[in-house]
């Protein structure tokens, strides 16, 4: 969303990471609610709390965002079906279930919203084929499937679901390419095959994929890289800093992060934050926002930038985190 | 940027239609992460979106009140979804055509298709769109509606996955659809979603069944003159290898075609790096297997360096029978499983 004109400072020295000022941005985010740019992005609300704070969880500042308002604000988006909206104001919304409990999950406050509820919303949106809807009106997208998974896995309720047919829903969505879609038959693109791999780690069905397919899927990922060192989506498009999370987090749950330049994809990555106000754009030259901020990050996290905290490819969340609800792998 | 899409501005607060409906303000608690500072204009609007979903009222002026609201906001999914309840309860008591609402569903889905020409990135616009369409179980003008879209970016995801459903939920694997497929790519022969399209239409939708006599015969001609316009264009390349598999034609056919493309003894006149690497195939499948190392290098140290690591690992496989990475042909037909 690049709606803002306020001129970007762009860094000319792209080996350095200006932590401090990404802190302070997205501290500063919450302050801007009188921009228009703040209201028009409310049905991404919930979002963008998720996006910022696990942004500052991999910038070692957990705390920078006030612990009790975030909780409050998280119960305030519960609907009695115990699914999640963006804002108060919206209805309900797998996106937005996802990104609640994840909140809680890494401010370790579960406890603190109606959680069989979300269970008993989340199983309510799977449909006969496996998929499942958004939300009431039915909207079916790969992207489900992984929400709704992630959640009661955090939630340790995946039973209460048909993962079999969940997984095979995602496995009749890999084309001829080797990537994956939003429905069988819809074009590979890199933010589909984060949600399929994820969706398949996650329920450890990862060897569904024969080695020989998993190689394909890893190749047509690795070809994602263009000559400037960035990512980008689908073959011929523009490279944009948020495949360095869904090409990355793809290529490092298949265990092969090493098939691209990562000193090359590095340089890239840097070359889009603002050294002045802090955070990430799309790409060098457009306005910073949240959501590449994060991406940017954890992309910097799965190569092993130094000074940040250690990013989970499967739920984009701390290590630290998943540990915590998981044990260690 | 907050500019109104419906045919008149609302003043609510004077609207005699308006005036049996209580405005509700948002109520933010002392909430200060969920306090906003709205555009005056979106705030009174959304008041009375909340009074009328209070009151679950679906009266004509509904239509007004939520074009106003997505003509500010395309991307507020809650307002979508009231909307088209409204629209099927109008229906319902035969009041859509009515007086006081004065429309139609044509007249709903140019209304739609100017929001989407507006916002291109929004999804909400072409779920809505698809409800509608299914209900009223009739792809008329649709595939032209798509078109239109198609003429601004052939690439819009959220466009070609609507695309897909009407082919799907219509049958429409026809003629029509491979001609407009051919079009798209006479424009832009690295349009990666017509390929995908393409092979959805004449090849995926079959499932484990075999294609129609002469099908993989045209399908590799047309890649293979796709390819011969622009060599280092991968989506071709990936149709092509896709293709023979689904005809079960091994790929040791293409060496010829490969060399003309990829001469591995005359380096400089090497045009494709996607020639090399389905050559580093045949020849590991020939037995050539120096051949076969000599293209992966190639690729590795010249053609195509960003990716070394994933050449040599290539390499490593050679003579293994392993060397040709594919996705299964296990994928059952899409009707089976949507």
């Amino acid at each position: 969303m690049s709606t803002s004109s306020s001129s970007v400072a762009f860094t000319n020295k792209p080996e350095e990471l200006f932590v401090e000022k990404h802190v302070r941005y997205i501290q500063s985010l919450d302050t801007r609610k009188d921009e228009f740019e703040y209201w028009l992005t409310e049905h991404l609300r919930l979002n963008g709390v998720y996006w910022g704070l696990t942004a500052l969880h991999l910038l070692n500042n957990p705390t920078a965002l006030p612990r009790d308002e975030t909780i409050k604000f998280v119960q305030s988006c519960q609907h009695p079906s115990g699914g999640f909206g963006a804002h108060p104001d919206h209805d309900a919304h797998l996106l937005y279930t996802l990104s609640a409990i994840q909140i809680l999950a890494m401010v370790d406050a579960l406890d603190s919203v109606d959680t069989a509820a979300t269970v008993t919303y989340v199983a309510g949106l799977q449909k006969p084929s496996g998929v499942f809807a958004g939300d009431e009106w039915g909207e079916e997208d790969t992207r489900f499937v992984y929400t709704a998974l992630q959640t009661l896995k955090i939630l340790g309720r995946l039973e209460a679901v048909d993962v079999q047919k969940a997984v095979g829903f995602v496995l009749a969505c890999q084309n001829y390419d080797g990537g994956f879609g939003v429905v069988p038959g819809a074009e590979s693109h890199s933010g589909q095959i984060f949600t399929c791999l994820g969706v398949l780690s996650l329920t450890n069905s990862l060897d569904r994929l024969s080695p020989a397919s998993k190689d394909q899927l890893a190749g047509w990922l690795a070809q994602r890289q263009l000559p400037n060192g960035g990512l980008n989506g689908r073959p011929e498009k523009l490279e944009d800093v948020c495949y360095s999370w869904w090409v990355l987090s793809s290529l490092a749950m298949l265990g092969k992060l090493h098939w691209i330049d990562q000193n090359k994809l590095v340089g890239w990555i840097l070359s889009c934050q603002d050294e002045v106000r802090g955070g990430f754009a799309d790409r060098k030259g457009n306005a910073v926002d949240v959501f590449h901020t994060v991406f940017a990050l954890c992309g910097l996290s799965l190569v092993g930038w130094g000074g940040l905290a250690e990013v989970d490819p499967v739920y984009c969340m701390p290590v630290e985190t998943t540990k915590r609800l998981f044990g260690p792998k | 940027m907050a500019s109104y899409d419906s045919d008149e501005e609302i003043d609510y607060s004077t609207d005699p239609d308006w005036s049996h409906i209580t405005p509700l303000p948002q109520d933010d608690g002392e909430n200060p992460l969920a306090q906003i500072a709205y555009h005056p204009d979106y705030v009174v609007a959304m008041s009375y979106l909340r009074g009328v979903m209070a009151v679950n009222d679906h009266s004509p002026q509904v239509l007004k009140l939520t074009a106003d609201i997505i003509g500010m906001n395309a991307a507020h999914y809650t307002v979508w979804g009231y909307r088209f309840k409204t629209l099927m309860a109008l229906e319902a008591s035969n009041s859509l055509e009515g007086e006081k609402a004065n429309w139609s569903w044509r007249k709903e889905l140019d209304w739609v298709q100017s929001i989407a020409k507006q916002y291109e990135k929004n999804y909400q616009i072409w779920h809505h769109r698809q409800l509608i369409i299914d209900h009223l179980n009739d792809p008329t003008g649709e595939r032209e509606r798509t078109n239109e879209m198609f003429a601004s970016d052939s690439k819009n995801y959220h466009v070609w996955t609507y695309r897909q459903w009407l082919v799907k939920r219509f049958s429409l694997f026809d003629k029509e659809e491979l001609d407009t497929m051919e079009l798209l790519l006479k424009e832009d022969v690295r349009n990666n979603s017509a390929w995908n399209h393409r092979y959805f239409i004449t090849l995926g939708r079959l499932g484990i069944e075999s294609p129609p006599e002469g099908v993989i015969d045209r399908e590799v001609k047309f890649a293979k003159d796709a390819i011969l316009t622009a060599p280092q264009n991968p989506s071709p390349w990936n149709y092509l290898k896709a293709v023979l598999r689904k005809g079960n034609i091994n790929v040791v056919s293409l060496v010829d075609f490969c060399g003309q493309f990829a001469p591995i003894d005359s380096e400089d006149d090497i045009s494709s790096s996607h020639a090399l690497d389905v050559l580093s195939e045949i020849y590991d499948q020939t037995g050539d297997l120096g051949k076969a190392e000599q293209a992966l290098m190639l690729l590795a140290a010249k053609y195509d360096p960003v990716r070394k690591n994933y050449w040599r690992y290539r390499k490593r496989l050679l003579g293994s029978g392993e060397s040709v990475p594919v996705a299964s042909e296990k994928a059952p037909a899409v009707h089976a499983t949507v």
